[in-house]
């Protein structure tokens, strides 16, 4: 890890350096030693600031949408499953491939920011801390599949038991799953922040910021929460790339990632075999903008 | 011309008709006398690519009871291709609503040709029965 920072921070000056890049997008130490928080550097000596350890589990592909518009060429530091958000981020036309360069940095894993604060606090002190952030545990995808640039060791992929927190739901009832959900989403405080932080919420104009007509209401209330997600999530079919930043971001701890790997896993069951963002094919179309004659219709 | 029935519930339904099909199916079921329960809606839309499952949410939040999707046969589409859009679109917002708890019948989806009058009265048979089967919408309805 120590490895990769130096190198990030000898690519990230030289590139600014050289004129090659605008600004360089990587990851600063946070306010403590478990956090990680996003750093864009435009000067070459700022680039020593630039960290990548295991707390460097934000990912920044959202941050480029800041700059779809305009000219500047961005550097870029992604993990795996940032460089697939990248990919997402090309196949819906959003930038061309010539504005980036990217830095792709074979991932080890991250850990969860506060599961290890609250771990290393007096307060967690008999809780015993998992080895990475849950999301980690169901990688497909360690190594970053676009790059002009590699750091690190190849890794192999750890989706061991990946949709098992989806088949727990499922195996429960229908009134069991609406108690269940609803009670989560009443906790929903409506920030946005999944939207704000998720790189396949790419509209410019988004649906929930629209007044006329105004689809979903802006009241906090239980049935309003169940239609932004249901909104939200169904938007994410064929785009979520399992960064699990929405569920990370989430100050009240709503299970978010239950929603989208559900949409991950019937995508590739309907539709597939498909998973988003795993190589960049100029053009290619995400798979509810596609259509084959047998798809299914047996509800019909 | 409807009769309530289960202590006074009448659902409200909502179908979203395209143009070229459904609604010509609608039409050609009245010119035949054909009769089908009153507790339907129609609203015409230009082709079932149009039709957003937002639509159906939408309708759902704000006191229908059921929403049918409705537009060409494959292959019959107007303009080619807007049906089997709408298909893919249902498949994944059905399972959705299912995995919410949320009962996936309420949002319907069906292909009536403009030739199938008798089909529309089916169908609108079926949805209205299946409407008093699921009674009033509670789960995602507006609690105002």
């Amino acid at each position: 890890m120590k490895d990769i920072t130096n190198k990030l921070q000898t690519i990230a000056a030289n590139l600014l350096n050289e004129g090659k890049v605008d600004v360089f997008l990587a990851w600063q130490k946070g306010v403590t030693d478990y956090q990680t928080s996003p750093l864009f550097v435009r000067k070459a000596e700022d680039a020593d600031r630039i960290v990548f350890d295991e707390y460097s589990i934000n990912n920044l592909a959202a941050a480029l949408l800041k700059y779809r518009d305009g000219h500047e060429k961005i550097g870029i530091a992604v993990k795996g499953c940032d460089s697939r958000a990248i990919v997402r981020l090309l196949e819906d036309n959003q930038f061309t491939r010539e504005r980036l360069y990217i830095v792709g940095i074979c991932c080890p894993g991250m850990k969860d920011p506060l599961k290890a604060m609250k771990a290393g606090s007096a307060l967690g002190a008999t809780e015993q801390l998992p080895e990475l952030a849950a999301k980690c545990y169901d990688c497909i995808q360690p190594n970053p599949v676009i790059y002009d640039e590699l750091l690190g060791t190849e890794q192999t992929p750890r989706a061991g038991e990946r949709f098992t927190r989806v088949a727990q739901i499922e195996a429960m009832t229908a009134d069991e799953r609406y108690a269940f959900f609803t009670h989560e989403f009443s906790k929903c405080i409506r920030c946005y922040g999944c939207r704000q932080v998720c790189p396949a919420c790419n509209c410019r104009t988004c649906i929930f910021d629209e007044m006329k007509p105004q689809w979903v209401g802006r009241e906090n209330n239980e049935t309003d929460n169940m239609m932004y997600q249901l909104v939200r999530y169904y938007h994410m079919a064929g785009r979520c790339i399992e960064c699990g930043e929405c569920e990370r971001v989430c100050p009240v701890d709503i299970p978010l990632m239950l929603l989208s790997q559900k949409l991950v896993k019937d995508v590739a069951k309907f539709f597939g075999p498909y998973e988003a963002g795993m190589e960049y094919v100029p053009g290619r179309k995400p798979p509810l903008s596609l259509y084959q004659d047998q798809d299914p219709d047996y509800f019909m | 011309m409807s009769i309530e029935k289960d202590g006074g519930f009448k659902p409200k339904i909502i179908v979203i008709a395209c143009n070229w099909c459904t609604y010509a199916g609608a039409d050609l079921a009245g010119l035949n006398h054909y009769e089908y329960p009153a507790d339907i809606r129609i609203i015409r839309v230009p082709c079932s690519g149009r039709m957003d499952p937002l639509f159906a949410l939408r309708a759902l939040n704000r006191g229908a009871d059921l929403v049918l999707l409705s537009g060409c046969h494959p292959g019959d589409c107007h303009y080619g291709t807007g049906n089997y859009y709408n298909r893919r679109r249902h498949t994944i917002m059905r399972e959705l609503m299912q995995y919410m708890g949320i009962e996936a019948d309420r949002y319907q989806t069906s292909w009536i040709s403009g030739a199938e009058g008798g089909k529309f009265q089916q169908i609108m048979e079926k949805i209205v029965a299946d409407a008093y089967r699921l009674g009033p919408n509670r789960k995602l309805r507006d609690a105002r």
